[in-house]
């Protein structure tokens, strides 16, 4: 092909793009349909997917409006209202889980982003490229552990029998006398907090430091010259360099406020911080499927889904005003 | 060139879309496929059971829902039924999670001609009745099942849907080893108290806290408070009171009382309470798992305990292969004054463990047949024992036993899918307690024999004693109560009652614990708390459906 020829075709798709406006370019018309029919193609699978994983199940939270029994046809169930969800909120466990639910997942989206971004920040410093792939690597490698295992770690090395906190806090001479941990309320939130950031700080970390990665380095060149110290180019350059990142990550998370996890409390708890330690999702098991009142299960599914979805929106809108990246 | 390009590209998304939609429907498609080729199968392989001929080669697929290892293609039992019936098995064990398995089961209709008995499979009419099967056709296992017929029947439509496998007793009930609750010490702290049988809970701790003073290191009394293994805990009143197992509630007279909050659970942690303000109480025993607990139980330092043997047999055979058999324990009936002993019971039947036959089986009439010939006593010694003169002796009164290379044999588990079928037998109808002949229904509950295959330091333990199995520091179990247990009563999903238990164990989870760690001085506090809690839930609801339970049980199952 001649160079005029190529000329003439891209200049010809220019026009050709120019005639799709912004306004007409998110409205569909055949015409845009027709020329994306590939990627259209291509998307009809994932679609599918969707419609039948994600969309479809909804119909299930009719269930939370009925008396449900299992191997009853669907015309023969009994409808009750609201009465699962008046249950719920009338329920004092379920004021308790509520709060241990948003506590704790509170303490885990505040410490684990905290202390991704902490160490992120530092791994970046670190000129010693096999110094900082060691750090990497063992800092995510209990990502990978079951939850069953870590649990087994973290209550092994809580405890007073040679447990490995115990015995430094003794040996520091913090404590005198080995401290039950695990039997008593209070110290159960702090403990899945770190519990959480141990086995997660890691693979959190990955995110953001690609994200630094992605910083023209001639700011920080630009940077020295002008005299910043280390410290100052954290502050000024990689800090706000991975805002969007924070905040796309926040608002994604904040959805997530009502899992504050099941299994590491579940299989930590016992009957002595069990005021402590019961989410949501541990209810939901414990009175709803092991006692096989789905209604209830399903009520309680429908009222986190509702607060998760609220919550995006308002931090959506949040970042909207100020005038931050969203993620909608 | 251009236009192919995008020709091809066209085709390409096509192809991906048809794929995508092939996937999606693999499923089903898969499936009818599935049952097709399986009914082919079935007609041909169908025998001509009318027509009488009862040894024409068969195979009958089995599923069973444990793991368990196939025996050999040449196993010898296998090969000594087909013989003689001429049927064979293609058996399946369960592998990975059993709900699944069954889900999977019940939405495509592909059952096997024999399946293991589980209430899912009912539910979903999987089984054939077997009433009239076995009327017509299996003396031997009408009479088998006789004093339990009534009670091995479905609850909600009266068929028999599936043959027990176990608690259906004949002659005398020789059961060396102990498997249920009890108060448990080592056999070591045993010998170097000299040999003491405590008979009541402060004889009992007293021994922990002479020992302890002698070895600080071991751990006083353990106990375990884990999901839903917390009967260790919850159990103990009522069996120091005299009552059999019967879960949250003791039956006197035929009417259930929870007896959480009454004084014989009072008067026990209390005592608990005490042994944990001397240190005796091992004080990780309300935060650890199940698996912490078997490890302290295998790490030897354990002195004693309250459990069910099976609870922490695992930990206990850690101890027999590190050879510490000074580690491992006896359990002792301790009572309250003035009470009756009732720690051993007679095992209840497992109604819906075992066998049924399912819709799809080819020829049920085949199969009860051939369950029939195997409860047969020849049958079952041979099942159980193995062939005389090869797996076991007769000496000249009559009495099996087996020599030593016969018993080492037995333990190996290469012997063991090449001679025996254990793990299909543990769901086919089978005979315990003692044949007609006096012998025990397999080795394991022989006495002779199980006193001769013990070790030499169980064996001097046992001899000073002056007793020659575990299971003889209990009293012989009472005949069961028809209503027993009462645990096994159906509570009905959502139902106050269930409302009602469920929130009692959780308050016993969570009080018991705090009861025990309190200080001496705070415990009545605490324990009046806890009596007040339960008193606010709905336990007449709970009572009410037990005692329900118990006079249909009675009305129902007894036998006129």
């Amino acid at each position: 092909m001649s160079d005029a020829v190529l000329d003439k075709q891209v200049k010809k798709q220019k026009t050709r793009k120019s005639k799709i406006d912004p306004e007409i370019g998110v409205s569909l018309s055949w015409k845009t349909l027709k020329t994306q029919k590939q990627l259209i193609f291509m998307s009809v699978p994932i679609a599918l997917y969707l419609i039948i994983f994600n969309y479809v199940p909804i119909w299930g939270w009719l269930m939370a409006f009925q008396n449900y029994r299992p191997a009853v046809s669907f015309g023969q169930q009994e409808w009750v209202g609201l009465q699962q969800f008046k249950f719920l909120f009338s329920d004092d466990t379920f004021m308790l889980v509520l709060r241990n639910t948003i506590a704790m997942s509170f303490i885990n989206l505040v410490l684990g982003t905290v202390t991704a971004i902490g160490l992120a920040l530092l791994l970046n410093e670190i000129k010693l490229k096999f110094f900082k792939r060691a750090v990497q690597s063992i800092s995510y490698l209990p990502h990978f552990l079951s939850m069953v295992i870590a649990a087994g770690i973290v209550s092994t090395s809580l405890s007073i029998d040679g447990g490995i906190v115990n015995v430094v806090l003794m040996k520091l001479h913090l404590i005198k006398d080995p401290i039950m941990w695990l039997s008593e309320g209070k110290y159960f939130w702090g403990i899945i907090g770190a519990a959480n950031v141990w086995k997660e700080v890691g693979w959190g970390t990955i995110i953001y430091l690609a994200a630094i990665t992605s910083i023209d380095p001639s700011l920080y060149e630009a940077a020295s010259i002008d005299g910043a110290k280390r410290f100052q180019k954290m502050r000024y350059i990689t800090l706000p360099g991975i805002k969007a990142t924070f905040v796309i990550l926040l608002i994604m998370n904040i959805g997530h406020i009502l899992d504050a996890g099941f299994e590491l409390q579940y299989l930590l708890g016992n009957g002595l911080t069990v005021d402590y330690s019961q989410t949501i999702d541990i209810f939901v098991v414990k009175y709803g499927l092991a006692m096989g009142n789905y209604s209830l299960a399903t009520a309680a599914g429908i009222f986190k889904t509702i607060v998760s979805v609220i919550l995006v929106f308002i931090a959506n809108n949040v970042a909207k005003r100020l005038g931050e990246e969203r993620l909608l | 060139m251009h236009k192919t390009a995008k020709r091809s590209a066209a085709a390409a998304a096509a192809g991906v879309l048809a794929l995508t939609l092939a996937l999606t429907g693999c499923g089903s498609s898969n499936n009818t496929s599935n049952t097709g080729t399986k009914d082919a199968a079935t007609g041909g392989n169908a025998s001509p059971a009318a027509a009488g001929d009862d040894t024409a080669p068969v195979t009958f697929s089995v599923f069973m829902n444990g793991p368990g290892q196939q025996p050999t293609p040449d196993n010898k039992i296998l090969k000594l039924i087909k013989d003689e019936t001429g049927i064979s098995f293609n058996m399946e064990f369960l592998v990975g999670d059993l709900q699944q398995k069954l889900g999977v089961m019940i939405a495509g209709g592909d059952y096997p001609d024999i399946l293991s008995g589980d209430d899912k499979l009912i539910n979903a009419k999987a089984y054939i009745p077997l009433e009239d099967l076995i009327e017509k056709y299996a003396p031997n296992l009408k009479k088998h099942y006789g004093a339990v017929w009534n009670q091995i029947k479905d609850e909600s439509d009266g068929h028999i849907y599936v043959l027990p496998s176990y608690g259906v007793y004949q002659g005398k009930i020789t059961e060396p080893t102990y498997q249920g609750p009890g108060f448990w010490l080592q056999k070591g702290v045993l010998e170097e108290m000299g040999y003491p049988t405590p008979k009541t809970l402060d004889e009992y701790f007293d021994i922990i806290a002479k020992y302890k003073e002698k070895h600080p290191d071991m751990i006083g009394f353990e106990s375990l408070n884990f999901d839903w293994r917390v009967f260790p805990l919850q159990n103990p009143p009522e069996h120091l009171s005299g009552h059999p197992n019967d879960g949250a509630v003791i039956v006197d007279n035929n009417v259930a009382q929870i007896f959480a909050d009454k004084d014989i659970s009072k008067t026990y942690y209390k005592k608990l309470n005490e042994i944990n303000a001397q240190g005796l109480m091992d004080k990780e025993a309300f935060v650890q798992n199940y698996d912490q607990y078997l490890a302290k139980i295998a790490s030897g330092k354990v002195i004693g305990m309250f459990d069910q043997h099976w609870n922490f047999q695992d930990g206990e055979k850690s101890l027999i292969s590190q050879g510490k058999l000074e580690n491992t324990y006896i359990g002792f009936p301790l009572l309250y004054p003035g009470a009756e002993e009732w720690y051993r019971d007679r095992g209840a039947v497992g109604t819906n463990r075992g066998f049924g036959i399912s819709i799809n089986a080819k020829d049920p009439v085949r199969i009860i047949k051939f369950w029939d010939k195997m409860i047969t006593e020849d049958w079952q010694k041979t099942l159980q024992w193995g062939v005389k003169g090869e797996d076991y002796e007769v000496n000249a009164d009559g009495s099996f036993y087996r020599t030593p290379e016969q018993r080492a044999n037995a333990d190996q588990t290469s012997w063991q899918v090449a001679n025996k079928i254990s793990g299909m037998f543990g769901y086919m109808p089978k005979i315990q307690g003692t044949y007609s002949d006096g012998n025990a229904a397999d080795a394991g509950t022989q006495p002779q024999e199980f006193f001769d295959s013990l070790k030499p330091y169980d064996q001097k333990i046992l001899k000073a004693y002056n007793k020659k199995s575990w299971s003889e520091f209990f009293k012989e179990p009472k005949e069961n109560n028809i209503y027993f247990p009462a645990y096994s009563i159906v509570l009905k999903d959502g139902s106050p009652a269930q409302l009602a238990q469920s929130k009692l164990n959780d308050l016993q989870i969570k009080y018991l614990p705090k009861a025990i760690m309190a200080s001496p001085a705070e415990f009545d506090s605490v324990w009046q708390d806890y009596v007040d809690r339960i008193h606010k839930l709905d336990i007449k609801a709970y009572e009410d459906r037990m005692n329900e339970g118990i006079q249909q049980r009675i009305e129902k199952w007894s036998v006129k």
